[in-house]
Protein backbone atom coordinates (compact mmCIF):
# COMPACT_ATOMS: atom_id res chain seq x y z
CA UNK A 1 0.00 0.00 0.00
CA UNK A 2 2.83 2.41 0.88
CA UNK A 3 4.45 1.74 -2.51
CA UNK A 4 1.18 2.57 -4.26
CA UNK A 5 0.82 5.82 -2.31
CA UNK A 6 4.41 6.87 -3.01
CA UNK A 7 3.96 6.05 -6.72
CA UNK A 8 0.72 8.08 -6.82
CA UNK A 9 2.31 11.02 -5.00
CA UNK A 10 5.33 11.12 -7.34
CA UNK A 11 3.25 10.67 -10.51
CA UNK A 12 0.87 13.39 -9.40
CA UNK A 13 3.75 15.67 -8.43
CA UNK A 14 5.28 15.51 -11.91
CA UNK A 15 1.94 16.05 -13.64
CA UNK A 16 0.87 18.90 -11.33
CA UNK A 17 4.17 20.72 -11.98
CA UNK A 18 3.28 20.74 -15.69
CA UNK A 19 -0.31 21.76 -14.91
CA UNK A 20 0.96 24.57 -12.67
CA UNK A 21 3.05 25.99 -15.54
CA UNK A 22 -0.11 26.18 -17.67
CA UNK A 23 -2.14 27.76 -14.85
CA UNK A 24 0.59 30.31 -14.19
CA UNK A 25 0.81 31.30 -17.86
CA UNK A 26 -2.98 31.67 -18.04
CA UNK A 27 -3.23 33.50 -14.68
CA UNK A 28 -0.89 36.22 -15.90
CA UNK A 29 -3.41 36.95 -18.69
CA UNK A 30 -6.83 36.48 -17.10
CA UNK A 31 -6.00 36.71 -13.40
CA UNK A 32 -5.58 34.09 -10.69
CA UNK A 33 -9.27 33.90 -9.80
CA UNK A 34 -10.37 32.76 -13.28
CA UNK A 35 -7.32 30.56 -13.79
CA UNK A 36 -7.90 28.90 -10.41
CA UNK A 37 -11.57 28.45 -11.36
CA UNK A 38 -10.52 26.57 -14.48
CA UNK A 39 -8.08 24.46 -12.46
CA UNK A 40 -10.65 23.61 -9.78
CA UNK A 41 -13.24 22.74 -12.46
CA UNK A 42 -10.75 20.36 -14.08
CA UNK A 43 -9.98 18.81 -10.67
CA UNK A 44 -13.72 18.37 -10.05
CA UNK A 45 -14.07 16.63 -13.43
CA UNK A 46 -11.17 14.35 -12.47
CA UNK A 47 -12.89 13.66 -9.14
CA UNK A 48 -16.05 12.58 -10.96
CA UNK A 49 -13.97 10.41 -13.32
CA UNK A 50 -12.21 8.83 -10.31
CA UNK A 51 -15.52 8.02 -8.62
CA UNK A 52 -16.97 6.63 -11.87
CA UNK A 53 -13.85 4.60 -12.66
CA UNK A 54 -13.63 3.18 -9.13
CA UNK A 55 -17.34 2.28 -9.00
CA UNK A 56 -17.19 0.77 -12.49
CA UNK A 57 -14.18 -1.40 -11.68
CA UNK A 58 -15.56 -2.33 -8.24
CA UNK A 59 -18.50 -4.00 -10.00
CA UNK A 60 -16.23 -6.33 -11.97
CA UNK A 61 -16.92 -9.68 -10.32
CA UNK A 62 -13.95 -11.58 -11.73
CA UNK A 63 -11.00 -10.43 -9.58
CA UNK A 64 -8.36 -12.09 -11.78
CA UNK A 65 -9.75 -10.27 -14.82
CA UNK A 66 -9.74 -6.97 -12.90
CA UNK A 67 -6.15 -7.58 -11.78
CA UNK A 68 -5.14 -8.34 -15.37
CA UNK A 69 -6.79 -5.18 -16.73
CA UNK A 70 -5.26 -2.96 -14.02
CA UNK A 71 -1.86 -4.62 -14.49
CA UNK A 72 -1.98 -4.18 -18.25
CA UNK A 73 -2.79 -0.46 -17.93
CA UNK A 74 0.09 -0.08 -15.47
CA UNK A 75 2.45 -1.85 -17.91
CA UNK A 76 1.27 0.44 -20.69
CA UNK A 77 1.84 3.49 -18.51
CA UNK A 78 5.13 2.28 -17.02
CA UNK A 79 6.78 1.22 -20.28
CA UNK A 80 5.86 4.60 -21.81
CA UNK A 81 7.30 6.63 -18.94
CA UNK A 82 10.40 4.44 -18.71
CA UNK A 83 11.02 4.64 -22.48
CA UNK A 84 10.64 8.42 -22.39
CA UNK A 85 12.90 8.78 -19.34
CA UNK A 86 15.60 6.56 -20.93
CA UNK A 87 15.46 8.66 -24.12
CA UNK A 88 15.85 11.88 -22.14
CA UNK A 89 18.61 10.50 -19.94
CA UNK A 90 20.54 9.23 -22.97
CA UNK A 91 20.19 12.57 -24.75
CA UNK A 92 17.97 11.14 -27.53
CA UNK A 93 15.22 13.53 -26.49
CA UNK A 94 15.34 16.98 -24.94
CA UNK A 95 14.69 17.22 -21.20
CA UNK A 96 11.31 18.72 -20.37
CA UNK A 97 11.90 22.41 -19.67
CA UNK A 98 9.15 24.11 -17.66
CA UNK A 99 10.62 27.57 -18.23
CA UNK A 100 10.62 27.06 -22.03
CA UNK A 101 7.11 25.61 -21.84
CA UNK A 102 5.99 28.71 -19.94
CA UNK A 103 7.52 31.05 -22.54
CA UNK A 104 5.89 29.08 -25.38
CA UNK A 105 2.50 29.28 -23.67
CA UNK A 106 2.82 33.03 -23.11
CA UNK A 107 3.63 33.45 -26.80
CA UNK A 108 0.28 31.93 -27.85
CA UNK A 109 -2.17 34.57 -29.07
CA UNK A 110 -5.22 32.79 -27.56
CA UNK A 111 -3.88 33.21 -24.04
CA UNK A 112 -5.00 36.86 -24.07
CA UNK A 113 -8.60 35.93 -24.90
CA UNK A 114 -10.37 35.23 -21.56
CA UNK A 115 -12.53 32.34 -22.86
CA UNK A 116 -9.73 30.66 -24.79
CA UNK A 117 -7.32 31.11 -21.88
CA UNK A 118 -9.84 29.55 -19.49
CA UNK A 119 -10.17 26.60 -21.88
CA UNK A 120 -6.37 26.27 -22.10
CA UNK A 121 -6.14 26.12 -18.30
CA UNK A 122 -9.06 23.66 -17.96
CA UNK A 123 -7.84 21.33 -20.73
CA UNK A 124 -4.25 21.55 -19.52
CA UNK A 125 -5.07 20.54 -15.93
CA UNK A 126 -7.52 17.87 -17.16
CA UNK A 127 -5.04 16.30 -19.59
CA UNK A 128 -2.14 16.40 -17.12
CA UNK A 129 -4.46 15.00 -14.48
CA UNK A 130 -5.62 12.07 -16.60
CA UNK A 131 -2.46 10.11 -15.91
CA UNK A 132 -2.92 10.85 -12.21
CA UNK A 133 -6.51 9.61 -12.51
CA UNK A 134 -5.35 6.40 -14.15
CA UNK A 135 -2.83 5.73 -11.38
CA UNK A 136 -5.25 6.63 -8.57
CA UNK A 137 -7.99 4.36 -9.96
CA UNK A 138 -5.67 1.49 -10.96
CA UNK A 139 -3.63 1.39 -7.75
CA UNK A 140 -6.59 2.33 -5.55
CA UNK A 141 -8.88 -0.40 -6.87
CA UNK A 142 -6.18 -3.06 -6.76
CA UNK A 143 -4.97 -2.20 -3.24
CA UNK A 144 -8.45 -1.16 -1.96
CA UNK A 145 -7.08 2.25 -0.96
CA UNK A 146 -8.55 4.59 -3.57
CA UNK A 147 -9.22 7.32 -1.01
CA UNK A 148 -5.63 7.20 0.27
CA UNK A 149 -4.33 7.31 -3.32
CA UNK A 150 -6.60 10.29 -4.12
CA UNK A 151 -5.37 12.05 -0.95
CA UNK A 152 -1.75 11.43 -2.05
CA UNK A 153 -2.55 13.06 -5.42
CA UNK A 154 -4.18 16.06 -3.68
CA UNK A 155 -1.24 16.35 -1.27
CA UNK A 156 1.09 16.50 -4.27
CA UNK A 157 -1.10 19.27 -5.74
CA UNK A 158 -0.90 21.23 -2.47
CA UNK A 159 2.88 20.83 -2.38
CA UNK A 160 3.26 22.00 -5.99
CA UNK A 161 1.02 25.02 -5.32
CA UNK A 162 3.00 25.91 -2.20
CA UNK A 163 6.29 25.55 -4.10
CA UNK A 164 4.87 27.66 -6.93
CA UNK A 165 3.77 30.33 -4.47
CA UNK A 166 7.31 30.63 -3.09
CA UNK A 167 9.06 30.29 -6.46
CA UNK A 168 6.76 32.85 -8.12
CA UNK A 169 7.51 31.28 -11.49
CA UNK A 170 7.56 27.94 -13.32
CA UNK A 171 8.98 25.09 -11.21
CA UNK A 172 11.94 24.50 -13.50
CA UNK A 173 14.19 22.88 -10.87
CA UNK A 174 12.09 19.79 -10.22
CA UNK A 175 14.12 16.68 -11.27
CA UNK A 176 11.26 15.61 -13.49
CA UNK A 177 13.15 13.01 -15.51
CA UNK A 178 14.54 11.26 -12.42
CA UNK A 179 11.05 11.11 -10.93
CA UNK A 180 9.57 9.82 -14.21
CA UNK A 181 12.30 7.18 -14.44
CA UNK A 182 11.69 6.01 -10.86
CA UNK A 183 7.90 6.02 -11.19
CA UNK A 184 8.11 4.26 -14.58
CA UNK A 185 10.23 1.50 -13.01
CA UNK A 186 7.87 1.16 -10.03
CA UNK A 187 4.65 1.14 -12.04
CA UNK A 188 6.13 -1.33 -14.54
CA UNK A 189 7.13 -3.62 -11.64
CA UNK A 190 3.60 -3.53 -10.18
CA UNK A 191 2.01 -4.09 -13.61
CA UNK A 192 4.30 -7.04 -14.39
CA UNK A 193 3.59 -8.63 -11.00
CA UNK A 194 -0.19 -8.27 -11.23
CA UNK A 195 -0.52 -9.33 -14.89
CA UNK A 196 1.45 -12.55 -14.41
CA UNK A 197 -0.28 -13.31 -11.11
CA UNK A 198 -3.67 -12.82 -12.80
CA UNK A 199 -2.58 -15.29 -15.50
CA UNK A 200 -1.87 -17.89 -12.83
CA UNK A 201 1.88 -17.47 -12.35
CA UNK A 202 3.19 -18.13 -8.83
CA UNK A 203 5.88 -15.59 -7.96
CA UNK A 204 8.75 -17.32 -6.11
CA UNK A 205 8.88 -14.90 -3.14
CA UNK A 206 5.35 -13.50 -3.30
CA UNK A 207 5.01 -9.71 -3.07
CA UNK A 208 8.74 -9.31 -2.40
CA UNK A 209 9.14 -10.07 -6.10
CA UNK A 210 7.88 -6.51 -6.74
CA UNK A 211 11.07 -5.15 -5.15
CA UNK A 212 13.20 -7.46 -7.31
CA UNK A 213 11.29 -6.34 -10.42
CA UNK A 214 11.76 -2.70 -9.44
CA UNK A 215 15.51 -3.27 -8.98
CA UNK A 216 15.72 -5.03 -12.34
CA UNK A 217 13.89 -2.15 -14.06
CA UNK A 218 16.14 0.49 -12.47
CA UNK A 219 19.36 -1.40 -13.31
CA UNK A 220 18.14 -2.29 -16.81
CA UNK A 221 16.88 1.23 -17.54
CA UNK A 222 20.15 2.81 -16.40
CA UNK A 223 22.17 0.31 -18.47
CA UNK A 224 20.10 0.99 -21.61
CA UNK A 225 20.39 4.77 -21.14
CA UNK A 226 24.14 4.45 -20.66
CA UNK A 227 24.51 2.31 -23.79
CA UNK A 228 22.50 4.78 -25.91
CA UNK A 229 24.54 7.67 -24.48
CA UNK A 230 27.82 5.94 -25.39
CA UNK A 231 26.55 5.30 -28.91
CA UNK A 232 25.66 8.99 -29.30
CA UNK A 233 29.09 10.17 -28.04
CA UNK B 1 -10.91 12.74 -27.48
CA UNK B 2 -7.71 11.99 -29.35
CA UNK B 3 -5.67 13.82 -26.70
CA UNK B 4 -7.58 11.95 -23.99
CA UNK B 5 -6.77 8.54 -25.51
CA UNK B 6 -3.17 9.42 -26.31
CA UNK B 7 -2.59 10.72 -22.79
CA UNK B 8 -3.99 7.53 -21.29
CA UNK B 9 -2.67 4.86 -23.62
CA UNK B 10 0.08 6.47 -25.70
CA UNK B 11 0.18 5.71 -29.43
CA UNK B 12 -0.22 2.40 -31.28
CA UNK B 13 3.48 1.64 -30.81
CA UNK B 14 3.13 1.69 -27.02
CA UNK B 15 0.05 -0.52 -27.12
CA UNK B 16 1.80 -2.98 -29.50
CA UNK B 17 4.87 -3.23 -27.24
CA UNK B 18 2.81 -3.86 -24.09
CA UNK B 19 0.37 -6.26 -25.80
CA UNK B 20 3.08 -8.31 -27.50
CA UNK B 21 5.14 -8.65 -24.28
CA UNK B 22 2.07 -9.74 -22.28
CA UNK B 23 1.00 -12.03 -25.17
CA UNK B 24 4.38 -13.79 -25.19
CA UNK B 25 4.23 -14.25 -21.40
CA UNK B 26 0.66 -15.62 -21.62
CA UNK B 27 1.72 -18.13 -24.29
CA UNK B 28 4.77 -19.12 -22.27
CA UNK B 29 2.56 -19.89 -19.28
CA UNK B 30 0.83 -22.60 -21.34
CA UNK B 31 4.07 -24.42 -22.11
CA UNK B 32 6.38 -26.52 -19.91
CA UNK B 33 8.58 -23.40 -19.64
CA UNK B 34 5.91 -21.56 -17.60
CA UNK B 35 8.33 -20.95 -14.72
CA UNK B 36 10.43 -18.75 -17.01
CA UNK B 37 7.56 -16.25 -17.53
CA UNK B 38 8.64 -14.27 -14.46
CA UNK B 39 12.01 -13.67 -16.11
CA UNK B 40 10.84 -13.33 -19.71
CA UNK B 41 8.15 -10.66 -19.17
CA UNK B 42 10.39 -8.14 -17.32
CA UNK B 43 13.19 -8.69 -19.87
CA UNK B 44 10.77 -8.28 -22.79
CA UNK B 45 9.32 -5.10 -21.28
CA UNK B 46 12.82 -3.69 -20.77
CA UNK B 47 13.58 -4.43 -24.43
CA UNK B 48 10.28 -2.72 -25.28
CA UNK B 49 11.17 0.37 -23.24
CA UNK B 50 14.58 0.46 -24.96
CA UNK B 51 12.84 0.26 -28.36
CA UNK B 52 10.37 3.01 -27.42
CA UNK B 53 13.23 5.24 -26.22
CA UNK B 54 14.68 5.18 -29.76
CA UNK B 55 11.38 5.61 -31.60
Amino acid sequence: MIGAIIATFLTAGVEWVEAYTILLAVALSIGWRRAAGAGVSALAALGVLTAAGTLGLAHVGNLSFLQFVVGFFLILFGVRWLGKAIARQAGLKKLHDEAAEFVALRARAEIFDPRAAWAIAFNGVLLEGLEVWLIVVALGVQTHHTLAAACAALAAAALVLAAGFFARGPLANVPENTIKFTVGCGILALGTFWVLEALGYQWPVGEFSILALFGFNVAGGLAVARRYKMRLA
Amino acid sequence: MRGFLKTLFGDSRHVCVAASCVGVAALLLRTPLAAAAGLVLPAALMAGAAYLARH
